[in-house]
Order: C-alpha cells, then structure tokens, then sequence
C-alpha cells in the first residue's frame, strides 16, 4: 500500500477537544495532514448519520473527541456519546468496516501533546489497514 | 428562495498562515465554488482594513453569506461576526476555517498544506449556505460574585468587589481567612512584616457591609451558568456560637486536650477547640470534631464550663446555605510539596531539616519560638543551608518552576544572617530574580555575605568523615563552578519547597466545571490574553490556584477577576447562546426521549391543540444537542449546528477538490 | 589562556552514537553529587554532560571509561537525562571509530567475547564443564525451564558453585530444566555498556537464533545483567522469551510452598542489591524475602539500600577493568557490612560476588566474612 494517505474526518468538541488542537498549533506540535475537523459543540452532539455518511464518502477513519468524562460542558455528553459509539460500532460491523476506522478519544483542552498522538497513531494504524472497504464501493459506483 | 452570494476572506496573518499555506491559490480555488461572488486574501483580516473588506462588499457586491479562513474560530469568531453585523447582515451567517491552528502551525509540507486549506475553505462555504439568521437573545445579570477561598486573592478580589457596592459572598475553608500570608512573617523584597499590611486588610473584609463572609465553610454544588450560577455552601458545624463567641480563649486555655497547630506548621500546639491565631478573622472559636473528646467518646465538655458568653454549642449541625451569583472567583492558592518523599534529603529524619513555611514560623515574633531561630535542642545554629528547587524544575516530582522559591531563600539568608550571625550557604541551580526591586535584593544578600553555591543538592546526611563534620549536617553537591564535590556542615538546612496545586483541586474543578493543566494547576483561557478567565464563563481564577506566584503578581491577578466580574455586574445582562434547540411540531411525536436525555431540563411534552408535543425552554437550553441525537423521528435541531448543515460540511470535506 | 570553540562535528558523533539525551541536561550537578564515584575520586558526571554538548570532550580520557552504569544518578536527574546512553555513546564513539584509546584490560575481554564467546577467553566447548558430574540434561524442545547461569559462574572457578547451587536446587526440585548447548555465548550487556555494539549485535543475534530454534519460553538467570538484556533489549531484536530472576523464581516457589528451607543458619546476613537487579529492574524484596524465609538468618540492611544502594563497581564492563586499591566500592561496602558486625554479605549477581570475594580477600577478612549468591544460601538451608 505504498503512498496510501489515509483520510480521517475528526469530530472534536469545542470546549475540550478542538481546543486541544488549537493547542497543538500554537505549541507548533506537527502531525500528519491527513485530518479534517469538523466542529461540534458537545460529543453528545455528534449524531451517527455523521460518521456513516463520511464513510459513505469514502474516508478512511472517524475520530470522534471531546471531553473526558466529567468535564464536559454541558455535564454527561462524553456518556451519551460513549452510548452512541457502541451502538454505531454494530452498524458498523454489519457493514463490515474495521473497528480500527472508528475512534473515541477523550482530550482535555490542556492535552494538545495527546491531540497530536491520537493523530499520528491513528495514520500509522490506517496505513497498515489500508483504504477504507466503502472508497473502492463509492468509487465503482461512480 | 434568496440567492446566495458568498464572500470568502483568506487572511495571511503575517507570515504565520501565508508562510506554509498558498493563500493566493486558496483564494483562487474559493473563488470558483458554488456560490461564492468574491474571494479575497488579505495580509490581516482582523485588522480594520480587513474588517472593512468584509464590510465593504456586503454593501457593495451584495455578499450575504461571510467565510473567513484564519486563526482559531475560538479568538476571532466574535470579531468576524461583529465585523458582519456592522456591514448590516445577521452576525450567524457567517462561518469560520482554521487553517492556522490546525494547518499552517501544525503542517510544514506547503502542498500538503494548502490541499488542506482548500478543503476546510470548501466545507465552510457549503455550510454556509445554510445557515439562518439567529436572534441574540439576553438574560439578567445577577449582581453578586461568589469568591471561593479568602487568602490574599480572595480577599483582594471581595474587597474589590465590595468596595464598588456589589454583593460578595465569600467562602474560605478554614476557622479563618488569611491564607499562606498570615503565616508569613516578613515579605521579600521589602521584608516589610506581612501581618501589618495583612490584618488591616482581614478586619476590613470581616467588617465589610458588602461581603457575606462564611469562615469554616466549602462550596458543594454549582449549577446554572454565567449570570445566574445557583451555589450550595456547606457551613460546616464549629460548635460554637459566631454570635455569642467573644473570642477570649478562655475555651482554649481550659480545653486539655492539644493537638499539632496547622497553622503553626506542626511546631507548636493548639487546643481541640481554638481559635488559629491572634488575628484571626473571625475572631470565634472552633471545635475540631475529629478531635474532641466528647464529640468522639461522649465526654468531657471542658470548654463549656469555661465560656463565659455561653457560647458552645454541641448540638449545632452542618448547615447549607443556596445562594445565586451571576459570577465565581476561584482563589483557593497552593499547598507546599512534601519534601519528605525525596528520601535523601531527610526530611523528618532529621530534626534541624525544615520547609519554608517552617522557618517562616520560627522567624516570626508571635510563632513558637517568639522569633529566635533556633534548633530543636534550642542552640542557636552557627550555620544554614539553604537548598533551592526542592520538588520544582525537577521531573521526578514538578516539572515548572515555582517562581517564588529563590526570593524567599533570599529572604531567609537575609534573616538568617540579621537574627543569628550564622554564616548562610545557598545552593541553586539558577537564580531567577525577575520582579521589582528583585535583582536589587540578591545584590544587598550578596554584600551581606551569603555563599552563594551553583548545585543542585545530592544529599543531606549526618554521616561525618571530618571531626569538622561531627554533630553536624552534611549538605553534599557539586559546586558546578568550581568542578569539585562540596560538602558544607551545617547546623540547619532549610528546603525550598515547591508550590503544588490543592490536594483537592481536582474535586473543585470537578465541582465547578474548570479544567486543569497537565501541572495540575486551574487552566486559563488564554495564557496571554485572557489569563484570569477560565473557559467557562463567569469563571476567574486568581492566585497560586492557577500557577505559583508572588504575593503582588497574585494581587494583581484578583484585582484583575474582581473587574472582569464588576464589568460584567455593570453591563446588567448576559448574552445566552443562540444556537439552541428548536422543534419542529409538525413532525414531533411527543415521546419525550429528549426530557429524559436534556442535562438541563429545557424540553418538556406539552399538549399543543391536543396533541403532545416538545416544547424547548429557550432560556434553559444550552445547545448541546443531546436532544437532537435522540430524538427518532428528527423534529429536534439545533440552531447553528443543524444535521442538514454538518452533513454538508461533512459531504464537502470528502468530495475531490 | 587557552580558548574553547564548540565543535560542532564531535557532538555529531556522540549524538548518533546515542548521546541524544544529554541535549537536556541543564548542568545542575546532581549527577555528580549523585555518583558514588565521587566517594573515592572526582568524577564529573555534569562537565562530561557539558563537553559533550559541546563537543570539548576529551576522548583520550579515562573518564570515558569511568561509568559503572549503577544508574543512581539517572534516577535522580531533573531532567530525566539518560545518562548512561551518554556515557555508552562516548565509549562507541571511541570503540567504534577509533578516536582516543580503550583501556587494555578491556581491549582483552571485548576481543574474547568476540572470538570465543566469553570474556575469560576459555573454549567454548567447556561452557558447561562447571556440571560435569551433575547428569543435567541438554535443552530440548519441551524441557520447562532452561537454566543460563552467565559466563562468570560457567567458567571462573571462585564462582562455579553459584551454578552450582541452582543445579542442585533444581534436582532437589525435580524441575524439568536442562542447560543449552556450548553454542551459546555471553548475553553481551556490559560489552554493550563497554561501547562495543557490533559485538553486542552479533551475540544478541546468535543467542536469540539458538534460543528460538531450541524453543525456549522460559529462562533462569543467575545474573542480573542477562536479566536485563535478555528482558530490555532482545526483543527489539526478535529476542521474545519469558525471562525470570533466580530471585524471582526461588521467590515465587517458596511463595507457593513448593520450596521449603529448614536447615538452621545462625548468621548475620546483609544483602547488598545489585545495580541491574535493584535500580535498573526494581526488584528488591525477592531476594529479601528468600533471605527471611531462611531459619535463623538475621537480615541486616545497609544505610544505603535498595534504590539508594552502592553498586559493587563491576558494571558497565568495569568488572574486566583494573580499579586501584582506594577506589573500589566493594571496598566501601566490605567495610560497612563489617561495622555491622555481619557474618555474609548476601548477593544476586556473579560480579558482586566476584568483586566482594576480592575486596574481602585483599582487606584480610576472609576469617570472618563470606561472600554468597543467595542461591548458595537457599541451597545450603535445604
Ligand atoms: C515559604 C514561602 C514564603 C513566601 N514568601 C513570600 C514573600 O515573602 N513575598 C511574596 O510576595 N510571596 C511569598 N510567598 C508566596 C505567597 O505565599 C503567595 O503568593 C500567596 O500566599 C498566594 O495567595 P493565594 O490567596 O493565591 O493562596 P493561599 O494563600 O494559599 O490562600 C488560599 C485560601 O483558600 C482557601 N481554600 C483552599 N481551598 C479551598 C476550598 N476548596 N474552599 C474554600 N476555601 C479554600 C485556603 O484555606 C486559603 O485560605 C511565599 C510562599 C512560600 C511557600
Ligand atoms: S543531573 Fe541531569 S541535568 Fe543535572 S547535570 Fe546531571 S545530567 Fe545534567
Ligand atoms: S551511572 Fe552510576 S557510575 Fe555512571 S555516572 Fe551515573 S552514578 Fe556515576
Ligand atoms: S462539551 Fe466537550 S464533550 Fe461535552
């Protein structure tokens, strides 16, 4: 799979997560350019039609982030996202999506070092598994 | 249906974001999307030529949807925005790119990334299309701060606040205020005496008609949020009566029990029931339950026979106080880091090792020894070490610097040498002097003749290899300047420990929704330009709760918070957040998933011409979107951040470009 | 006056040789106050740090050679500086490229364990001539455990019965262990340590072929260093196999009642850690609980114990250089232990016992004190 970039669409709260990256800037910490962010207000915002429908697109991994468990801003999103993830991690199975394209991080706002890791770590991992099953699906169809 | 007319603005920010992203191609790519009339890229687009670009084409090309593609949205949303209403359009038609923060600062291939550019500039514009005008709406303010922890921040920040005649309650968890101050005996650098310019200041806030002071007392619950935060206090039992209390001691004298004074460091002894120190504000007794006798074994009741006034009273029980605040200031300080985990330098092992706050205690004319530093036999020591950095700049327990360490070595040389003649050694490894009147005062010590030695200490030991040694502390290092191995006998070693957040600071940030860095310290909002807020609003933090400091950077900082609480008191209103919740009645069903799933409360199944439906209380709702996840049949959205709107940006993000 | 410019292409050399930690130090001499060196001579550990930076380091030094690896001083470093991947990056430096000289004692054991496999230089084909006469079995698939007693109890005849005493254990025991074949060679970790890392290489690599194709799942060791690299450093080179302590395996059968010791031993003990069991591996009280299951054994404790202990010298390939009289640490510790009034200075690695058998014998206290492995006491206490 040599010269695969992974592409990953990240849904980060904008109380912990999204600041989090912008602390990654400002801190100059560099990590690969293969992430997309798209801001929510809350990880209990994030509704699965989102993450299905970038799969559909043909991206090769979700990441879905936000504050770690008691420090959300309206109190228990990280739990109900947590629901949600479990629920959509079936889905995604029946669809036969590795469990691997799917992450769910918790980063603080003070944790740009952490933000910077899960994106490393989570290019590594796709380039071992390769394009997303859906992108060769999408791109016969068109 | 009205056309679309999209500006799109790629500002350069200097060389920060046109250093690594092509921002003439960006624009140029922008220009060419569905939609968009003008695509422009500009050197600062927060500067007000920039601004005025915005401006400039709404009224002239007719722009009514604004993307702007630079720093964080989370520093100059709300001045694009502005910038939007002032040319005359609904400020929430307006949408944000980062592509500094998130590209240009964090990528260093130029293709890479103004590839990446391109795409967050294509997302915006296809959400931008669909967003809809928003009405600002606005709350009461309530007028009155919730100031938790009254040591020379908490206070400082009450008295501010009161002195403009608005309501402070103040919250201080211990018999009194005062904090580490009064503890202290002199202040460096002026070594002006810390009781004199403090007590004046704890009577004034003991006596304040504007300040609600509740002593002996913790904040236990926090709800609501900027304007209207409802606060659970719990006055915790003392067992005596504040109002009958004359503070005579009396109770004190008679109590036989003793046990170790917190204040006092450990060096001398308090009653069960006791009143800190002389100054203590309020001047009342407390009962230290776990201690007493009669509250443990049912008997004893010494102090009751002593007190004249009537004042104990053993059936008095935990009260809780609610109160409504429209903000908080969290000055809850710092404790000392416990040297004695560093094994090697003996800590408790042995009798003439102290802490700062030790000595601070022995140097102070009221303490335990009336101010004669002396060693536990009662020698008076013909030497001291005095060791810098003791659990700061040191990975193994507290990476930062504690700021405040240097100075009051300084210090204690400086007493060391005025209260004793014993001749003074201190170790450092960098000797950080930065404040006014600083520099100046190491050079004073360095004429009174302090040995100044470059190393950081390996070890204090009583292991003698020279009859010079004997009976003596051996403080072990190398002295970098010289290159050689030093070893100093001393009488008397004092550790400069470092400064660590509150053992319970995580209950508190916890408690009040404020996160923390990774030093453990409360997190600002900005460290530079916003640094007394806390990410959430209405929330300041001042003091050594946010980082180690000095007593007149930590007076600042409250002087700070209690402006931005009275700026926020003087505006009388709170802005609420518009991106909120709505339904759509027309498909609701009514089942009330959403009630169950709201954290605040804001949905609720009401009957609308016979039928059951959703109904949204606007000023309860935060926007989280909880509800809108849930809600099976879609009827719920939220404003701003409608499914419609993120799957767009989310189908954009994924096309080719 | 003499003048120092930087010299940018020496600290090159020491950066790629490993020495990229020293960036950090910010030169606060804890180190140096730290290193036990500094009980008996200067060694600055921070100046050497400092040149390094710079690349003012004098590889003609014998300061190069001076680091026992003890590891006191990375423990306690600030700024979490690797200290001895500094000091092995100075030494590769020279080994490697030749600038500054090796000091001959160890120009000696690196070529033995170059050519026949062990510093001593003895055969190969006599590694396990110490069990001649005990009828162990050779390693085969299948066989448990096998048993890697380290080059100094196969070959030195001072140090034999620490094998020895694990041998006859293991019989007592009816483990199934058996020993590999003369194939094998030195673990290479203090070569390593010494600046030598093709060596290292190529030993790691025979050893971890003759393990693997050997099956081995699990090793004993008698040597704390085996310990270690078989544990820290083969298996980034492949090198996966459950790897125990004889510490830690005596430990865990007493623990579970399998190893009982009855025989009285009425003696002040006091165990001395050894650097790359204690400090480099944090196992402490394994060999502290065999000591006390041992009836009438009294432990005593060194001032300086477990992560504050003195190191016995012999690390970092020291154990094949000379120290002169004055200098050695077992000398130190000989002296403390005999203040002390004990009777044996308790061991768990074959250079404490080769270095503590020296400094007893050179001080004249051999009448009373001894030096054992602990396996030489669980196995006279059975
Ligand atoms: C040894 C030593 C010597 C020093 N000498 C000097 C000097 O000479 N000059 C100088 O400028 N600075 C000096 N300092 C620094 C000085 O102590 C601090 O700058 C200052 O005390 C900080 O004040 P603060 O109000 O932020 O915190 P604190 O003094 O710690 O006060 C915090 C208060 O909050 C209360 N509190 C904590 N948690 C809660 C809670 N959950 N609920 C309610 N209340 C709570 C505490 O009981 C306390 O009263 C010294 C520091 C040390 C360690
Ligand atoms: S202890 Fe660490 S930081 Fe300090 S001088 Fe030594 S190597 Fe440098
Ligand atoms: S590892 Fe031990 S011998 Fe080497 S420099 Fe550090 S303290 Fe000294
Ligand atoms: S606000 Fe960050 S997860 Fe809820």
């Amino acid at each position: 799979m040599a010269g695969f970039e992974p592409q990953i669409i990240a849904f980060c709260c904008n109380w912990c997560t999204y600041a989090a990256a912008d602390l990654a800037g400002t801190s100059r910490m560099q990590y690969p350019a293969n992430v997309r962010i798209v801001r929510v207000m809350c990880s209990g915002m994030v509704n699965p039609l989102y993450v299905l429908k970038a799969f559909e697109g043909g991206v090769d991994g979700v990441l879905i982030a936000g504050c770690h468990l008691t420090d959300c801003h309206y109190i228990d999103g990280p739990t109900k996202c947590d629901a949600m993830v479990d629920k959509l991690r079936e889905m995604l199975h029946v669809l036969g999506l590795e469990d691997e394209r799917l992450r769910r991080e918790m980063v603080a706002a003070s944790e740009g070092v952490l933000f910077a890791r899960v994106i490393k770590e989570m290019v590594e991992q796709l380039k071992k598994i390769g394009p997303s099953p859906f992108k060769a699906r999408t791109e016969a169809l068109a | 249906m009205e056309e679309i007319r999209t500006g799109v603005y790629i500002c350069h920010c200097g060389l920060n974001i046109a250093g690594v992203v092509d921002v003439e191609e960006v624009a140029k790519y922008a220009g060419q999307l569905p939609g968009v009339v003008v695509s422009r890229e500009y050197r600062y687009m927060c500067s007000d030529p920039g601004q005025d670009l915005i401006k400039d084409d709404i009224k002239e090309l007719g722009v009514n949807r604004v993307v702007v593609a630079s720093c964080s949205p989370r520093m100059h949303e709300p001045t694009f925005r502005k910038a939007v209403e002032d040319g005359g359009l609904n400020p929430y038609l307006y949408e944000h790119a980062n592509i500094r923060e998130h590209c240009s600062w964090v990528h260093d291939d130029k293709e890479l990334a103004t590839n990446k550019a391109k795409d967050l500039v294509r997302a915006a514009v296809r959400r931008v299309c669909r967003h809809e005008p928003l009405v600002v709406r606005e709350a009461p303010f309530t007028p009155s701060v919730l100031v938790i922890g009254g040591g020379i921040a908490g206070m400082q920040a009450a008295l501010d606040i009161a002195n403009g005649h608005q309501k402070v309650y103040l919250v201080e968890r211990d018999p009194s205020i005062g904090g580490h101050m009064a503890q202290l005996d002199r202040t460096f650098p002026t070594l002006d005496c810390s009781e004199c310019i403090l007590t004046p200041k704890m009577s004034d806030v003991g006596h304040h008609p504007f300040i609600e002071l509740h002593t002996y007392s913790e904040v236990e619950e926090v709800s609501g949020s900027i304007g209207s935060f409802k606060v659970k206090i719990r006055k915790k039992a003392r067992y005596v009566d504040e109002s009958k209390c004359v503070g005579c001691g009396d109770c004190e004298e008679k109590c036989p029990w003793k046990v170790p004074s917190e204040y006092e460091m450990g060096l001398a002894k308090r009653g069960v029931i006791y009143i800190p120190f002389a100054q203590a504000i309020p001047n009342v007794a407390t009962i230290d339950g776990e201690h007493c006798v009669y509250l443990q074994k049912g008997k004893c009741r010494a102090c009751e026979k002593a007190c004249e006034a009537g004042a104990i009273d053993f059936e008095q029980k935990d009260e809780i106080i609610e109160v409504e605040v429209g903000a908080i200031i969290v000055a809850t300080g710092y404790d000392q880091f416990d040297p004695a985990v560093i094994s090697q330098y003996g800590y408790r092992r042995f009798d003439n090792v102290l802490t700062g706050l030790e000595f601070e205690r022995l140097t102070c004319a009221a303490g335990p020894t009336e101010g004669k530093i002396l060693l536990k036999d009662g020698r008076e020591p013909e030497s001291v070490a005095l060791v810098h950095c003791v659990g700061s700049r040191d990975q193994n327990y507290h990476e930062y610097c504690s700021r405040v360490c240097c100075m009051y070595a300084l210090k204690y040389a400086h007493l060391a040498k005025e209260l004793t003649k014993a001749d003074v050694y201190q170790f450092y490894i960098d000797m950080r002097c930065f404040g006014e009147g600083y520099e100046e005062f190491y050079n004073r010590l360095s004429e009174e003749g302090v040995n100044f030695i470059r190393g950081k200490v390996a070890k204090i030991t009583d292991d003698a290899v020279t009859d010079e040694e004997k009976g003596k502390l051996v403080v072990v290092s190398e002295d970098t300047l010289l290159g050689k191995l030093i070893r100093v006998p001393v009488d008397m070693v004092i550790l400069c420990s470092a400064l660590q957040p509150r053992a319970d600071a995580e209950n508190v940030g916890k408690i009040l929704n404020i996160n923390r860095r990774a030093d453990g310290f409360f997190l600002e909002r900005h460290v530079k330009l916003d640094p007394v807020a806390t990410p959430t609003d209405g929330i300041f933090i001042a003091g050594c709760c946010e980082a180690p400091r000095d007593i007149p950077d930590t007076v600042a900082q409250a002087e700070a918070t209690a402006a931005k609480a009275l700026s926020l008191i003087s505006r009388g209103t709170v802005t609420l957040e518009a991106a909120i919740s709505t339904v759509d009645e027309s498909i609701c069903h009514g089942c009330g998933r959403c009630e169950e799933v709201c954290p605040f409360s804001a949905p609720s199944i009401v009957s609308k011409n016979g039928v059951m439906v959703s109904e949204i209380n606007e000023a309860l709702c935060k926007g989280c979107g909880a509800c809108a996840v849930i809600c099976p049949t879609g009827a719920v959205t939220i404003k701003h951040f409608t499914q419609d709107e993120i799957l767009a940006q989310v189908d954009a993000l994924t096309e080719a470009r | 006056m003499e003048v120092l410019s930087p010299y940018k292409e020496a600290t090159e050399v020491i950066l790629e040789a490993g020495g990229e930690p020293l960036k950090l130090c910010y030169q606060c001499g804890l180190c140096t106050g730290t290193c036990p060196w500094n009980m008996v001579r200067s060694f600055l550990v921070r100046r050497i740090m400092h040149e390094a930076q710079l690349g003012a380091v004098d590889f003609g030094s014998e300061d190069v050679w001076t680091c026992v690896t003890c590891k006191a001083c990375v423990d306690r470093c600030p700024r979490g500086v690797e200290i001895i991947d500094v000091m092995r990056a100075l030494r590769r430096a020279v080994a490697s490229l030749g600038i500054g000289v090796v000091p001959d004692a160890l120009r000696i054991s690196a070529k033995n364990i170059a050519g026949v496999g062990n510093p001593l230089g003895e055969p190969p084909e006599r590694r396990n001539d110490w069990a001649k006469d005990l009828k162990v079995k050779d390693f085969a698939k299948g066989t448990e455990v096998l048993y890697f007693p380290c080059c100094v109890p196969s070959y030195d005849p001072g140090v034999k019965n620490v094998a020895r005493s694990v041998a006859a254990i293991f019989d007592r025991l009816k483990i199934d262990y058996g020993l590999i074949g003369t194939e094998a060679k030195c673990c290479g970790e203090a070569i390593r340590k010494a600046g030598y890392e093709e060596t290292f290489q190529s030993l790691a690599q025979n050893n971890i072929d003759l393990f693997t194709s050997n099956g081995v799942k699990t090793v004993v060791v008698s040597s704390p260093h085996c310990y270690h690299t078989f544990k820290a450093e083969y298996p980034e080179l492949g090198g996966e196999f459950e790897v125990l302590h004889i510490a830690q395996y005596l430990a865990s059968l007493i623990d579970k009642g399998k190893l009982k010791l009855s025989k009285e031993l009425n003696k002040k003990v006091v165990y001395s850690d050894p650097c790359y069991l204690g400090r480099h591996n944090h196992i402490y009280d394994e060999p502290r609980e065999i000591l006390k299951a041992i009836p009438g054994l009294e432990l005593l404790e060194f001032p300086d114990a477990r992560e504050n202990g003195l190191c016995c010298g012999g690390g970092g390939g020291r154990i094949w250089m000379d120290t002169p009289k004055g200098e050695r640490f077992s000398d130190i510790r000989v002296e403390q232990a005999a203040e002390m009034g004990a009777d044996i200075i308790a061991v768990a690695c074959p250079y404490c016992v080769l270095n503590y058998t020296d400094s007893v014998l050179s001080m004249g206290k051999a009448e009373t004190m001894q030096v054992k492995d602990i396996a030489e006491l669980v196995a006279e206490a059975m």
